[in-house]
């Protein structure tokens, strides 16, 4: 018998979930950032920006990681769709995307921690799909924000936060002041809770969709009440180009700066690798004849050497996983040959991925 | 005392054509239920049965080789297959079908009922689980049917699917009933296609590959 029928207990399913930085380079902190004044010129450009590993102008590999958008609520900060209707514009479009999707509901308004800002409007950090993979992981965030010379570190609360808040778009997360997911104790002028501001936290962390929203307000206000000064924009019916404002002008770094800061923006994403494990046993009496040619010797079908009858010696090259059809579905190679006899027993653990 | 070493061999699988196929169909054909081991690539006349180093060197010159990859073709693989027989076994099963190459007209039919010499002693021809008949690329027949086996799977593998692309057939039985394609349109600008018949023994995992020529008539 050449086949051998697999039991129910040789069969095992596993799901590993694998981390990793975000980033093309796979490395964290990413420094090195640009954006395209290409993409920022096109129609894309009066919706969001994209965030490039490279220069795209001189670099082809570049790739998308992440887009920053910016939305308001009463379509500030952007051109008007037709002038004559007030209050439609892109901006107004991006909060209402975003609001759609983390609230469901037309009437909700975006608050931060406890608290609701007057401004309805906020900065999108939008992580490309093939970056975040299956989510973000929680914790892992560490971005830096400049201001002048000073600087803010924002983390998401899902280390400290004692239960697990639930929105229309998965788990959220507060983003307060601190780094890998340790809020930091700050004189913050009139701060509603540790780490945060009076404009309430600097955002909301939604892992399983891949997105950071951080709240213009408290970026608004100036270092000592816990903000960057970021001064955002809200006028009606002028292009403003508040994505930019948050990104920097000056190429490679994430908000205002005027010094030689090296951005800093750090994240893991999330994946669920699910796995099939086979394991193959040949017991000392199986599987030590082999109809190889060169086991044979002539056509009658005497084995090669005499030594052979009694003692065989075979060697396992590969491992074919069949269905009930004898169907040969997978196949898999060892990295060297592993010797069977009658003394001896193999148990081989075989490995789908998919 | 030393330690035992208790290592269990990982190895990571690929699918082979035939098993993305089964995926694809959706139909429960995709359902890993047995498994072979297979020596491909051996060759069992570097076994040295008079190494004067004595009989831990035997195979000193197989055991250290390199492997190559899995390759992703069903028939190309696990090409020889490891056999379980009663210890003593001087004469490894063989099968014979009376043919070393078969040359099919477009149309023709052709039986094949293969036979097995040394199996179990010589004391019987034919194996009760019959034979596992595969065609390399199923467009360059028609017909390609398995008789004998009166099983759900070996039926249900008789049955007829379109396929486009040139990927392997397998059925079962103790006779197989196969004839050369009509289709023109395979031939391009070509006479003849090409392709094998394996035949494996279900019983004993003899093997015999032979080489399949459809010649166009018209």
């Amino acid at each position: 018998m050449s086949y051998k029928s697999l039991d129910p207990q040789d069969f095992l399913v596993s799901a590993d979930t694998i981390t990793a930085p975000c980033w093309s380079t796979l490395t964290n902190p990413e420094t090195s950032l640009y954006t395209s004044s290409v993409q920022v010129a096109g129609t894309s450009g009066n919706y969001y920006l994209n965030v490039y590993n490279n220069d795209p102008s001189t670099n082809s590999s570049s790739e998308i990681q992440f887009n920053i958008s910016y939305g308001n609520a009463f379509g500030s900060g952007s051109l008007l769709y037709d002038p004559g209707i007030n209050g439609l514009s892109p901006t107004r479009t991006v909060y209402g995307q975003w609001r759609n999707l983390i609230y469901g509901d037309e009437n909700t308004q975006f608050s931060f921690s406890t608290v609701s800002p007057t401004q309805q409007d906020f900065y999108a950090i939008s992580i490309d799909r093939a970056r975040f993979k299956e989510s973000l992981l929680p914790g892992s965030l560490t971005l830096l924000l400049y201001s002048a010379s000073k600087q803010i570190t924002l983390t998401d609360d899902s280390l400290t936060s004692t239960t697990v808040s639930y929105c229309d778009a998965g788990r959220v997360f507060n983003i307060i002041s601190g780094s890998n997911g340790i809020a930091t104790a700050t004189n913050t002028l009139g701060a509603i809770n540790t780490g945060m501001t009076v404009s309430g936290s600097y955002g909301l962390f939604l892992p399983d969709i891949g997105t950071i929203i951080l709240n213009a307000s408290a970026l608004d206000l100036v270092h000592a009440s816990g903000g960057i000064s970021l001064n955002t924009q809200r006028s009606s019916n002028t292009n403003n180009a508040n994505p930019i404002r948050l990104y920097s002008t000056a190429s490679g770094r994430i908000g205002l700066t005027t010094g030689s800061y090296t951005s800093s923006f750090s994240l893991n994403s999330q994946e669920t690798i699910t796995s099939d494990f086979v394991f193959c046993r040949a017991r000392n009496a199986e599987f030590n004849y082999t109809e190889n040619p060169s086991f044979i010797s002539g056509s009658t079908g005497a084995v090669l050497y005499d030594l052979f009858v009694n003692s065989p010696t075979t060697y396992i090259t590969t491992v074919g996983l069949y269905n009930d059809s004898n169907e040969l579905l997978a196949v898999a190679k060892l990295s060297k040959p592993l010797k069977k006899d009658f003394t001896k027993e193999a148990l081989v653990r075989v490995k789908l991925d998919f | 005392m030393g330690y035992l070493n208790n290592q269990i061999i990982t190895v990571d699988a690929i699918l082979t054509k035939k098993g993305r196929e089964a995926l694809a169909k959706n139909d429960g054909s995709f359902r890993i239920t047995q498994f072979s081991l297979s020596d491909d690539e051996i060759d069992y006349t570097l076994f040295n049965p008079n190494n004067p180093s004595g009989s831990a060197y035997y195979g000193q010159a197989i055991e250290g080789m390199p492997l190559l990859e899995a390759f992703p073709d069903e028939t190309q693989i696990m090409k020889y297959l490891l056999t379980t027989l009663p210890r003593g076994t001087a004469k490894m099963p063989i099968i014979n079908i009376g043919y070393t190459n078969i040359v099919l007209k477009q149309g023709a039919s052709l039986s094949i009922t293969p036979q097995t010499l040394n199996y179990l002693g010589g004391s019987q021809t034919y194996e009760t689980s019959g034979y596992n008949f595969t065609i390399g690329d199923v467009r360059t027949m028609s017909t390609f049917n398995g008789v004998g086996i009166n099983t759900n799977t070996s039926t249900a593998l008789n049955s007829t699917t379109t396929l486009g692309t040139n990927v392997s057939k397998t059925v079962i039985g103790t006779t197989l009933n196969m004839t050369g394609t009509t289709i023109n349109t395979l031939f391009g600008n070509q006479t003849q296609l090409q392709t094998v018949l394996i035949v494996q023994g279900r019983d004993s995992g003899a093997r015999v590959t032979i080489p399949i020529t459809i010649t166009k008539i018209s």
